[in-house]
């Protein structure tokens, strides 16, 4: 084998999104040396730049910085209320405390990094992802924090339950990279690219939960997945984009199905107003879409038509005049659908997958089940329950900050340990087979079929009979195909096909985790609705399911909530009745979360 | 998707086994609203593996930027450019190809 290069850093941040920048930047404030980590290129990868990008805190110590609005009746314990209630009471209690307590600070210093806020509401403020990139890019250079781009980690090595290392690949070269390190923070994201349409980069495979996972980690709440509405299914350049789910969370408008039918109608009109007008949207109308695909209401991609509808042009004109403006989303010309909003004329949208709540079981110090790793962002478990309305934004700064700077205490006075060389080289022995298998299944066409079926299979409408088919199939895939996937040719440069070989096992074991976590939760509670047991049930299911990895199966098992302050409901309630309540749960602050 | 199909030709070139780049030639089923990617997304997906072009971290929206190269001799996001005929792709700068459409990045990452 090749001569292997060796990095030592004291702190490894895997991941390149908004919570692997904070905790690096973070770490490095330890006196540590930091070495953080992007799959893909600096600052432009990951679902961060992706987003809007809304970053909420209570409207109470908004008010007091200077330029935003904020309404200054608001208050922590609003806020707290409000998120326990959106998240359907399986939120850990103690991570919601802390995203409050340091939201005000982490948008303070953000502003303080360059920051620049383009509009704010009563609890929000509105930037843009790739704008808080740049910001996060700069400050990161300027404290030294090292960065390597284009390098997937695929492995994490750990000695006696505590992390030591870990092995990357550069995807660019082929090349195999050994980590040396004290502490791990995974900031990995999600796992976007198990489903399609999804509305996330193509970097997002799951990775890093699922290699915590196999280093010890548990993982849990893998049922919840959230649906961004309203998603662009057609043309294929505007596939996937949110630029519609913008416009109608301020505006309103109309879907309708391929017969004609309002798809609204017949809902209550308060779940309607709230279920369309705030971010309660992506979970009440991902329901909505999903049901009138499987009544096969929908049309050719699968989606309904949008149009404005009752909504003023003058209106919707002037929202897309501040988000859009010009109709240029970046480098997305939106000028046509400007027009076709105008005249009325319909385009398809739909459901696509935005958002996991689950992940990397992290306790209130963001450590995990393995001395040394500790985890933060998306890839952790907790803050959002089983429904996230308010900013995963603010979640990547607040879990990042804090995880950063526990992982640079652990890492300050230990030393590191020697990497298992043996155990490096049948990693990367296993990693090279796809390049040598011949004759067998193509990666790319793997990815495809799994992808549909995640969209059909674990949407927001499950039942027992289709996620038990669906299990079936990964339980196969993983036995009969998994090891045969084959590359068409041997090279290492930039193979697509490796990558793909690479990811795909990831992808599978998070599957199947929330597969079989969806069939374990016999109910319906936030964006995880049972056909089957359509019921919110708080008498049996106020439990997170916590799944443990075993070599050779997965272990389910039930875990009590985290609460502090905030007591949960008893009693069985049809799904939309407790969505209703939940709305109307919420503190009498306006906007949009 | 129409049953038409246009010609989409792929600059390639892998230095470490061809003597020089080529140029070849896919037919690709269009579709109204397709974009270069589309197109190379299909060309993987369904003709041939071994294309190389920047995706394990693109974001297929304009937004990242990654996919930067030449359609027809002009520069541009091969994401966003709308491909209604025959059309050639190329990498954004042929002295630097890594592989194919994939360039060298312009300095060391750290
Ligand atoms: C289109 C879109 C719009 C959104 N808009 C909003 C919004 O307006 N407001 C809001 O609050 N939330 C929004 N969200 C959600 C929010 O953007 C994300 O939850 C958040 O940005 C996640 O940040 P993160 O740092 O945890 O992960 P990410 O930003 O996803 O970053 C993950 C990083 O990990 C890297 N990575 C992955 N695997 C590996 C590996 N194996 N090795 C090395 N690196 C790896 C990736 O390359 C990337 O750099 C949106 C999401 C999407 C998809």
């Amino acid at each position: 084998m090749r001569n292997v290069k060796t990095i030592e850093t004291d702190v490894l941040v895997i991941g390149g999104g908004g919570a692997g920048f904070r905790a690096a930047i973070e770490a490095r404030e330890k006196e540590c040396n930091v070495l953080m980590i992007s799959k893909g290129p600096l600052a432009r990868c990951g679902a961060t730049p992706m987003a809007g990008a809304d970053y909420t805190l209570d409207g109470k110590s908004m008010s007091k910085i200077e330029g935003l609005t904020g309404d200054p009746n608001d208050s922590a314990e609003k806020v707290f209320n409000d998120i326990v209630t959106q998240g359907c009471y399986l939120n850990n209690q103690k991570l919601v405390e802390q995203y409050i307590k340091r939201a005000p600070q982490c948008l303070k210093e953000l502003m303080d990094w360059g920051l620049k806020v383009k509009l704010s509401d009563e609890r929000m403020i509105f930037t843009t992802g790739t704008g808080m990139m740049n910001v996060l890019l700069r400050k990161a250079k300027s404290v030294g924090v090292d960065l390597l781009e284009d390098v997937a980690v695929l492995e994490l090595l750990t000695h006696e339950n505590s992390v030591v290392g870990a092995l990357g690949l550069n995807v660019l070269t082929g090349e195999f990279i050994h980590f040396r390190c004290k502490a791990i923070v995974m900031a990995t994201g999600g796992w976007h690219k198990a489903f399609w349409p999804n509305t996330g980069m193509r970097d997002l495979s799951g990775e890093g939960i699922a290699m915590a996972h196999r280093a010890g980690a548990d993982i849990g709440n893998m049922e919840f997945i959230t649906f961004c509405c309203n998603t662009f299914y057609a043309p294929p350049m505007w596939r996937g984009s949110i630029a519609p789910y913008i416009i109608s969370l301020i505006c309103g408008g109309r879907l309708t199905n391929n017969r004609g039918e309002d798809v609204l109608k017949g809902y209550d009109s308060f779940l309607v107003e709230k279920g369309t007008l705030t971010e309660w949207n992506k979970s009440f109308l991902s329901f909505v879409t999903a049901k009138q695909a499987r009544d096969g209401k929908v049309f050719a991609n699968g989606g309904l038509h949008y149009t404005r509808g009752d909504a003023s042009w003058e209106m919707m004109e002037l929202v897309a005049s501040m988000v859009f403006p010009n109709w240029k989303y970046k480098a997305l010309d939106l000028t046509e659908w400007g027009r076709m909003l105008q005249e009325n004329e319909p385009v398809e949208v739909g459901h696509a997958v935005e958002f996991f709540e689950g992940g990397i079981v992290i306790n209130d110090q963001f450590e995990t089940a393995v001395a040394g790793l500790y985890a933060a962002g998306e890839c952790a478990l907790g803050t959002f329950g089983a429904n996230r309305v308010f900013a995963a934004i603010t979640e990547i700064f607040t879990q990042g900050a804090d995880a950063g700077n526990n992982a640079g205490e652990y890492a300050h006075n230990r030393q590191s340990a020697d990497l298992d060389l043996s155990a490096l080289k049948e990693l990367k022995e296993k990693a090279l087979q796809p390049l040598t298998v011949s004759k067998g299944e193509r990666p790319a066409e793997l990815r495809k079929r799994v992808q549909r079926k995640s969209q059909r299979y674990l949407g927001p409408i499950r039942n027992r009979d289709e996620l038990e088919t669906f299990l079936d199939y990964l339980e196969d895939i993983k036995v009969s195909v998994l090891p045969k996937l084959s590359t068409t040719n041997d090279s290492r440069t930039y193979n697509k096909e490796w990558m793909d070989a690479l990811e795909l096992p990831n992808m599978i074991q998070l599957l199947e985790s929330s597969v079989r976590s969806a069939l374990m939760r016999t109910e319906s509670r936030g964006v995880h609705y049972r056909e089957d047991f359509p019921d919110t049930d708080n008498d049996n299911w106020l439990q997170e399911i916590i799944v443990k990895h075993d070599t050779a199966t997965f272990q389910l098992n039930q875990r009590p909530l985290t609460i502090t302050s905030m007591s949960p409901p008893t009693g069985v309630t049809p799904y939309l009745d407790f969505m209703k309540q939940m709305m109307e749960a919420h503190s009498d602050t306006g906007g949009k979360h | 998707m129409t049953d038409e199909k246009i010609k989409v030709n792929v600059f390639r070139y892998d230095p470490a086994v061809d003597q020089e780049p080529y140029y070849q030639t896919y037919n690709v089923p269009w579709e109204p609203g397709m974009s270069a990617m589309t197109a190379l997304d299909y060309i993987y997906n369904h003709l041939d593996g071994t294309l190389a072009y920047y995706d394990h971290a693109g974001c297929d929206l304009g937004i990242c930027s990654q996919c930067t190269g030449k359609i027809n001799g002009k520069s541009g996001l091969f994401c966003q450019t709308a491909v209604k005929e025959e059309i050639t792709l190329e990498p954004r700068k042929k002295e630097r190809v890594l592989k194919d459409l994939i360039t060298q990045r312009a300095e060391s990452s750290k």
